[in-house]
């Protein structure tokens, strides 16, 4: 059984962006084991390489 | 790692261990709810209850979407499912939730296209890159998952996937703990809030329970220290004569919340008159579904769904442990014929299930020795 618990609404996973692709309001971004997805950053643009934000189910919610 | 290291400090929890116990006055019991699933999850993780006294309870509330999604919801999806082009996506831990007529893992297993994803972002990848056909993605949750579906609709619609639906069982929070607090089998103290939750809807909307329910609100994070900081911050509002809503959490949860994200959730979503919610039953106003704005894209009215409700099963006691009216480990069939492997009821399917957190922890043995 993992940690986290996609499925769940309050189960947040910290991660630091990557490289922001600003046109399609995407950003690579890196969780703490390494493993990397793309995250919609719509909900806290502007943000920059290098930035925390806490993501759920593929959306960074906020910026840490 | 910032913001996770200094909040599983042991020594630091042993200190606010001793700060409770100070707080608490003997021969009074205090019940307090964690409202979150994701509470729940860490309460057992790591033994926040060994560190709390006697007369502190801790009441598991209804807050893990999937544990309240009604048989009759998982069915309608399988129905969509085993519709012939379709390919039905969904978060893991729905995939094992059971119908009236099984799960759909067991759909799946029978022939129907169905993947799982981490985000509906990577279903409507798959949509674009299966253009020939239909592809539904399963959305479930509060407000935390709602305005990541929400944005993927709206980029669907921009990007002109035609192919692309969603079947929506978004839920709010609001209304399910208004209706706790109208139960009168459950007498609470004061409600742990729930954290990521907050990040959207903000600290107002639960401003409602001290205010008509007298009872005091702590939104919390989600490491052992942040909720045993909550559990003292309740305390100290029940000793002082105090009764609001604070906000523990305040290094992620700004108190107005995040208002892209519910003008976003505005747009797409509206409200259902009624939802259903396992073991709570309907509630009125509780359940979101896509806007008039997208309804072509609604899956429920591009496939025709049974739409029938179906009753849980008798043996099954998630209800009375949604409501926090009985622990996991008093239902019938805990730990027997309900397990995270085979589960009866929703409560053991998700890690943030009472019944699987309790289960998975070891908490099964101990507390049957305490009764």
């Amino acid at each position: 059984m993992s940690d986290h618990c996609v499925t769940c609404s309050d189960e947040g996973v910290p991660m630091r962006v990557v490289a922001v692709d600003s046109r399609q309001s995407t950003a690579l971004c890196a969780a703490e084991d390494g493993s990397e997805s793309t995250v919609q950053i719509e909900l806290v643009e502007p943000v920059a390489e290098g930035d925390a934000v806490l993501v759920h189910a593929g959306t960074a919610l906020v910026r840490l | 790692m910032k913001f996770v290291d200094e909040f599983r400090d042991a020594e630091l929890g042993r200190v606010l261990a001793g700060e409770i116990l100070a707080a608490v006055e003997p021969g009074r019991h205090y019940k307090l709810m964690e409202v979150c699933g994701g509470h729940t999850h860490s309460i057992y993780k790591y033994g926040v209850d060994d560190l709390l006294p006697a007369n502190v309870e801790l009441v598991h509330g209804p807050g893990c979407p999937v544990c309240v999604i009604p048989m009759g919801r998982v069915d309608d999806g399988i129905a969509i499912a085993r519709e012939p082009g379709v390919i039905f996506t969904c978060f893991g831990d729905m995939m094992r939730v059971p119908g009236s007529e099984g799960t759909l893992l067991e759909a799946k297993a029978a022939g129907a296209d169905i993947r799982m994803v981490y985000s509906p972002l990577d279903a409507l990848r798959i949509a674009k890159e299966n253009p020939e056909r239909e592809v539904v993605f399963f959305a479930i949750g509060f407000e935390t998952t709602a305005p990541s579906t929400a944005l993927t609709l709206k980029r669907a619609r921009a990007e002109g996937v035609p192919n692309f639906s969603c079947m929506c069982n978004h839920v709010t929070i609001v209304p399910p703990l208004r209706a706790l607090l109208e139960s009168p089998d459950l007498r609470l103290d004061g409600f742990i809030g729930p954290g990521h939750v907050s990040t959207v809807v903000g600290a107002r909307p639960f401003q409602f329970i001290p205010a008509d329910y007298g009872r005091p609100v702590v939104i919390a994070g989600f490491e052992p220290l942040d909720v045993l900081h909550a559990i003292r911050m309740i305390l100290a509002q029940l000793a002082e004569g105090r009764c609001e809503v604070e906000n523990q959490y305040k290094r992620v949860v700004p108190w107005e919340g995040n208002l892209r994200a519910l003008e976003v959730m505005a747009e797409v979503f509206e409200l259902r008159p009624h939802f259903e919610w396992r073991g709570l039953g309907f509630i009125s106003q509780s359940g979101l579904k896509l806007s008039e704005a997208y309804a072509d894209l609604d899956a429920e009215q591009r496939f025709s769904v049974p739409g029938v409700r179906v009753a849980d099963p008798k043996a099954c006691q998630c209800g009375e442990v949604l409501k926090g009216v009985i622990k996991p480990w008093e239902c019938k069939v805990f730990g027997t014929a309900c397990t995270p492997e085979r589960p009866i009821g929703t409560c053991m399917v998700s890690s943030e299930g009472a019944c699987a957190a309790y289960y998975n922890y070891g908490r099964f043995a101990r507390d049957r020795q305490v009764v």
